[in-house]
């Protein structure tokens, strides 16, 4: 009960402390800025008792002081979308409550090191030095430090205690799509996007990505839509992107490149105004590398040292070249979802320059980690087979905002 | 059709393509958790583990807190070995893909004494060496050939050990004991220096064979020697056997002799001197002499051939640069 208290109410009052925004905003960025900043404080040997006490009491303050002057509710908008997107997520939240943590990838890394960190209440101490089996010491640990809060605070390192991480994540996600492209585009198509994510059984009920494991992906492509939305926003806020950019970066080890890919497409967007998310990101990956370099490796893949290869590894790009097309017509896991977006994205870039965003952001990540494929140690197509599915989510946002952009299209064709 | 109409019918045949895979997998995973609701939360673990998560919970309060724990796992179970490692946390673990990996690891001083056998379907608290019990009893024996004795009632086995080296040296006595007569014969089984005693039946007409002579005799993993003793004249062969390289040595019946062989010395060449005898002796070793207990066993590195004389019985092994042992016994 107490994980179910501190991940609906101190992540999105944290995130709520950097200005007023819907709560699945709040929540990401909350999840966002307290991994962050421990992450920081451990790297610069704060206590992260001390460090955690002082989010915890500034996040809180000033988010209730946000939360004093006005709250953000949302107008109720399409309540058939809106009633789609509650039922999975109901019937998620009971499933949650009930049955244990059952995933590989949750339990031999993400938890394992969010019970290692809220155990021995460091991020370098013993745990990262070989003393217990952990077997990719150096992924990055933003998202096990929200679940070490969670345990410290819960005083339990049980992982039912992180359940609700998860899950909440996956409700943040929908409700940021909901309300950006509500605000991009149409309130109904922000709702009827909303709907669709939750009902993606890649997101909803797979066993090993899903909502109901503690896989990082959902969480990663919960800041990469951040990132996404940013670029479009008219607002043009360079210090928030910098900050997603940052999440990204020390959420996991995709997060590096993603961020690269989001920097190389924000620097036409935001012109001169890139230099702040630039430093931002240079901040969180310095942190993360001066961490690595501190402790021990794991049996993680080290694809910079793996780049000069490339050369001799060309025979794989057609292997490579076709994981995401075959993953993307695997009807259990995405229907026919994939086949929308390409349509969407051949409609829509035809009349909104920003299709062209959205179009470049997710050429260019399925590029990356195309690339990723061919560099790999792994056996090229047992590596696609586990993680081609994982990676699609990532560019779920952008993937959205095409099939929204391209409902508008017909319906200002039709008009 | 108007554009409108045909983003919805779109809209309506994505929904339904999402919907016709998570609809029926969401009615699944609810309805597992209603079977599960009624049961406590480690209940639930161990509906969805089996009783693979309960092995591990049963074990979990008799480990040590503040000590590391080995995890010993076959290389194709790791993960259930890193699962176990996730469960038992905070109880800090290593992991050993198998149990070479472990006895390889034996110079590092940082090696868990502590052991965890993990399976796909089963986690034990357990001791080394009855992991290489396991091991060994399944199998299968180096001599398949075997030069039985005459029949005798007594064997003094110059050499007996129940031991391991760096993988995949694994060093024992392989032993068969034949009883030719008519009557049931009394084994006496005396491990020496340290002089436990184990005593066997053999049936008329039987025979008793043993894969490691003195772990399942003793149930110790040690070296010395023995004392055979049987009521019956019994027809006997004895192999020191280094299993992981599938080499044999037939063992002597040994008596006092001194006298070694000359032969070629190649590396880890040691010498071993025996006291047979429930009197003190003295070995002559290169002129110096050294007292020896009643039933001593003494070994000691060399580089090349001693002298050795007195009332004892002494002999050489060296190793091959193939890993085969050698011995050189006393004429």
């Amino acid at each position: 009960m107490i994980g179910f208290i501190v991940t609906l109410v101190l992540f999105p009052l944290i995130g709520l402390s950097l200005g007023r925004r819907s709560l699945g905003e709040a929540f990401l960025l909350g999840l966002g800025i307290t991994g962050s900043v421990l992450f920081i404080a451990g790297v610069v040997h704060v206590p992260l008792v001390i460090a955690m006490g002082l989010i915890a009491v500034w996040g809180v303050g000033r988010g209730v002081w946000e939360l004093k002057n006005a709250f953000p509710v949302a107008k109720p908008h399409s309540p058939l979308p809106t009633i789609l997107m509650i039922i999975p997520l109901l019937a998620l939240t009971f499933t949650a409550a009930i049955t244990p943590l059952n995933d590989f990838d949750g339990r031999a890394f993400w938890a394992l090191k969010a019970k290692g960190i809220a155990h021995e209440r460091s991020i370098d101490g013993p745990f990262f030095h070989g003393g217990t089996h952990d077997p990719r010491n150096q992924y990055p640990i933003l998202i096990p430090l929200d679940g070490a809060v969670i345990l410290s605070l819960a005083h339990n390192l049980d992982d039912r205690n992180l359940r609700w991480l998860y899950l909440g994540i996956l409700a943040a996600l929908a409700l940021l799509v909901r309300e950006r492209i509500g605000r991009l585009v149409s309130p109904a198509a922000g709702a009827w996007c909303a709907a669709i994510l939750i009902w993606i059984p890649q997101f909803a009920v797979e066993p090993e990505g899903g909502a109901l494991s503690a896989y990082n992906d959902i969480a990663i492509t919960a800041f990469a839509a951040g990132a996404f939305f940013e670029l479009l926003d008219t607002e043009k806020k360079e210090f928030r992107f910098g900050l997603w950019l940052a999440f990204l970066v020390l959420t996991k080890s995709e997060g590096l490149p993603l961020a690269l890919v989001f920097l190389a497409i924000g620097a036409f967007v935001f012109r001169k105004r890139i230099l702040t998310p630039a430093i931002i990101t240079f901040v969180a990956t310095a942190a993360l590398l001066v961490w690595r370099s501190r402790i021990p490796a794991g049996d993680e893949e080290d694809l910079f040292r793996l780049l000069p290869t490339i050369p001799e590894k060309l025979h794989r790009l057609g292997i490579a070249a076709a994981a995401f097309p075959s993953h993307m017509l695997l009807m259990p896991r995405w229907g026919i979802f994939w086949i929308a977006v390409i349509v969407a994205a051949v409609l829509a870039a035809r009349i909104e320059r920003r299709a062209w965003i959205a179009i470049a952001v997710i050429a260019s990540i399925l590029a990356t980690y195309t690339a990723v494929y061919v560099t790999t140690a792994w056996i090229p197509s047992e590596l696609i087979a586990v993680t081609a599915d994982r990676l699609l989510m990532h560019v779920i946002a952008p993937s959205l905002f095409l099939m929204a952009l391209a409902a508008r299209t017909r319906k200002t064709l039709s008009s | 059709m108007s554009g409108r109409w045909l983003t919805r019918i779109a809209a309506v045949l994505l929904f339904v393509s999402l919907a016709a895979s998570t609809l029926p997998r969401l009615v699944a995973i609810v309805n597992n958790a209603r079977t599960l609701l009624p049961l406590p939360y480690e209940a639930r673990r161990e509906r969805q583990m089996g009783s693979w998560y309960a092995s591990v919970e049963k074990f979990r309060a008799e480990l040590p807190k503040k000590e590391q724990v080995a995890l010993i796992a076959p290389p194709r179970d790791l993960d259930a070995a890193v699962f176990a490692s996730y469960y038992l946390y905070p109880i800090r673990t290593r992991l050993f893909a198998g149990r070479n990996a472990y006895r390889n690891a034996a110079p590092d001083p940082t090696r868990p004494n502590v052991i965890v056998a993990v399976n796909a379907s089963h986690a034990e608290r357990t001791e080394y060496d009855i992991l290489r019990d396991r091991d060994l009893r399944a199998g299968h024996r180096v001599v398949a050939n075997l030069q039985l004795s005459e029949p005798t009632t007594a064997f003094i086995l110059p050499i007996a050990a129940s031991q391991d080296g760096p993988s995949p040296d694994t060093f024992l006595i392989e032993a068969t004991l034949a009883n030719p007569n008519a009557a049931p014969a009394e084994v006496r089984a005396t491990f020496w220096p340290k002089g436990v005693v184990r005593t066997v039946t053999i049936p008329a007409h039987g025979t008793a064979a043993y894969y490691d002579f003195v772990y399942q005799l003793f149930g110790i993993m040690s070296s010395g020697w023995m004392h055979v003793e049987s009521s019956q004249p019994l027809r006997g062969a004895f192999y020191f056997v280094n299993r992981g390289r599938a080499d044999a040595t037939l063992l002597p019946n040994a008596s006092e002799a001194t006298a070694i062989a000359p032969g070629a010395l190649y590396r880890d060449t040691k010498l071993f001197i025996i006291n047979p005898k429930d009197t003190r002796a003295t070995a002559i070793l290169n002129g110096e002499s050294i007292p020896l207990d009643p039933h001593a066993f003494i070994s000691k590195p060399i580089e090349s051939l001693p002298v050795v004389s007195g009332d004892v019985y002494a002999f050489v092994t060296t190793r091959e640069l193939n890993g085969r042992t050698n011995f050189l016994w006393p004429q």
